[in-house]
């Protein structure tokens, strides 16, 4: 079913309730998220420079652990080719037990550096091969003279060697890993200015996509707003930001236009009132006269008539004072104040009344008035007496510009596309002019001059069409005549109207 | 001393005027001859020329003010006197213009008209 459109009114207090639940929406303005994202881009500046600094302060360590390694190869490589010139030439052994202790005294010096980056493990394995080489080598130097060396010599060259590979395996590995972090160190700005680009980016798209889309969607508020539908302003997003008093100070404009536009309905009301006032004084003459004229000649000829007569007469009395009266409440009907009220409405009785309160100004501008109605017309909602405002309005437009003899012809039909019951206000007169055609509908752009229109009609009647769910526009205007239309949305089915009634 | 009979047309679309005329007209003595349709008046003057035409303005089909043209083209010493339901400058200056004895704004009583026509008949017998 469709909802009836909500109509506000001049009491009407929804826009400050939409003004309330806005300011309690958690707010995450613009500035903030700009400052928000200035702080995230320095905390990351920050923790860069501090990891470079880092990694520079440990390649210090490393190189200089990698110094004393160095040295540490140095001298166990001396003493195992003294030990190897004492195997073969029988040179002096205590040059080789010299810098195994200079070796010995490295490590131990330097054993807590050693320990944290070769780790515990590996640097005892280190010290024990070392101690065993040691102690053969001492053995060595103590069996020199019963020349039992055949046991000691495999021994020593399997500690001196693993000794001497594993210092080398170490060594190499630091070099390769302090290889890999001045690699990384040079690496990393590079790898954080490109980071930093695509961050930096992003943002720049997300907010200035955040910013068009936003402004996009005031822009299409203004347009709504200036077409006349004053519903106020609901925010996309689900925070408040710059926008959200932005579209709070466009919600209190839109109560102040709201406002101001049921000022200009009702005046321009009143212009339609007066119009059809001289219209309906016209009408009122016929039943007043006949009712004068009857009652002159029923006290002149009161002895002379016979009964039958003057019932007759008095009967033409009767019946003329209650056409007046149908002519005053139409019109009465019309003026009468009241509150706007939606309700479902048969739009051919609608219709129907307004031509009836123009019949007058038909007549009077001699111009013929026919209608089509198609049977079975679905029901619209709206209020009766600003429905009728715009069908009078239209009439009354078309008789304006039509000479005698001209013909209006009103048509009323169901759109076969879509749920909408469109009226047709077709005239044959003179067509409007092109240039002019785009600026109808906008507030007081008058053809007729001041002493006749105000240039409210086709304005205030969009905006009543348009607060309704419906449109109205010129559908056609050439030298041959001029045709608008008025689209309301249809309630789905006739029944389903009679059965709300 | 006897006065001539005046011939008067009386042409209303709205019934009573008519029905109320014709007897309130009648008792100068006058003949009178209502009609509804502005067509079937003009059928009628055609056949005979009337003194007097009593014509409302606006009527459905045919307007007063042609009445009075094509009457006055058919007769031109007949006196028309326009009934206007709305009396406007414009209308009456319009009738006048045109060659209308005067205009009569409804509601009228008949006395008024009969003033009217007692003028128009003075001016006739002139």
């Amino acid at each position: 079913m469709t909802p009836p459109p909500e109509l506000p009114t001049l009491t009407d207090d929804s826009e400050d309730d939409e003004n309330l639940k806005l300011k309690e929406r958690p707010s995450i303005s613009i500035r903030m998220t700009i400052a928000i994202s200035y702080a995230l881009f320095f905390l990351l500046c920050v923790a860069i420079t501090i990891s470079s600094f880092w990694t520079i302060s440990i390649l210090e360590d490393k190189i200089k652990f990698l110094e004393i390694t160095d040295n540490y190869l140095v001298e166990i490589q001396q003493a195992r080719r003294f030990e190897k010139n004492y195997l073969l030439y029988g040179t002096n052994l205590d040059d080789a037990l010299e810098h195994l202790t200079n070796a010995k005294k490295i490590l131990s010096a330097n054993s807590k550096t050693i320990k944290k980056i070769m780790g515990e493990k590996i640097f005892q394995s280190n010290s024990d091969y070392m101690q065993k080489y040691h102690d053969q080598l001492l053995k060595l130097g103590g069996e020199k003279k019963t020349g039992k060396i055949d046991d000691i010599v495999p021994l020593l060259r399997q500690y001196g060697g693993e000794m001497v590979s594993s210092a080398e395996e170490f060594v190499k590995k630091e070099r390769g890993s302090v290889a890999r972090m001045l690699m990384m160190a040079k690496r990393v700005p590079f790898y954080f200015i490109s980071g930093l680009l695509v961050l930096i980016m992003i943002f720049v798209i997300y907010l200035t996509q955040n910013l068009m889309v936003t402004l996009k969607r005031f822009m299409d508020y203004t347009k709504r707003i200036g077409e006349g539908d004053f519903s106020p302003i609901v925010p996309a997003k689900k925070f408040k930001d710059e926008f959200t008093k932005l579209a709070e100070a466009f919600n209190t404009m839109i109560r102040e236009l709201n406002h101001k536009h049921s000022i200009l309905l009702e005046s321009h009301k009143l212009r339609a009132i007066g119009t059809l006032v001289a219209g309906v004084a016209h009408e009122l003459n016929n039943p007043l006269n006949n009712t004068l004229l009857t009652a002159e000649m029923l006290k002149e000829d009161l002895t002379v008539l016979s009964d039958t007569e003057k019932i007759e007469m008095i009967d033409d009395m009767i019946n003329e004072t209650v056409r007046s009266q149908v002519i005053v409440k139409g019109l009465l009907d019309f003026a009468r104040e009241s509150e706007t009220t939606i309700k479902p409405l048969k739009i051919e009785k609608i219709v129907s009344e307004a031509i009836r309160l123009v019949a007058n100004q038909v007549k009077m501008a001699m111009v013929k008035l026919k209608t089509n109605f198609e049977d079975n017309l679905p029901g619209i909602y709206g209020d009766e007496q600003l429905l009728k405002q715009v069908f009078v309005n239209l009439i009354i437009n078309a008789l304006d510009v039509l000479p005698p003899g001209g013909e209006v012809c009103v048509d009323i039909h169901k759109n076969k596309n879509s749920d909408f019951v469109v009226v047709e206000v077709e005239d044959n007169g003179p067509g409007i002019p092109e240039h002019i055609q785009s600026r109808i509908f906008e507030p007081f752009f008058t053809t007729k001059g001041q002493s006749k229109g105000t240039g409210l009609g086709l304005s205030v009647s969009k905006g009543i069409i348009r607060k309704l769910g419906g449109y109205m526009h010129l559908k056609r205007s050439s030298e041959s005549g001029t045709i608008f239309m008025v689209s309301l949305p249809a309630i789905e089915s006739p029944s389903e109207m009679m059965s709300k009634k | 001393m006897e006065e001539q009979k005046l011939k008067i047309m009386v042409i209303d679309d709205e019934n009573i005027v008519g029905k109320r005329l014709k007897p309130a007209l009648e008792k100068t003595g006058d003949i009178v001859e209502t009609f509804e349709e502005g067509e079937k008046a003009l059928a009628r003057f055609d056949k005979e020329p009337f003194d007097i035409v009593v014509t409302d303005i606006r009527m459905e089909k045919i307007n007063g003010i042609e009445i009075l043209e094509r009457i006055l083209a058919k007769s031109s010493r007949t006196k028309v006197i326009i009934i206007t339901g709305y009396a406007t400058v414009e209308v009456a200056r319009e009738a006048l213009s045109k060659g209308a004895f005067d205009f009569i704004a409804k509601p009228f009583k008949p006395d008024d008209l009969r003033a009217i026509i007692a003028r128009a008949s003075k001016e006739l017998k002139s």
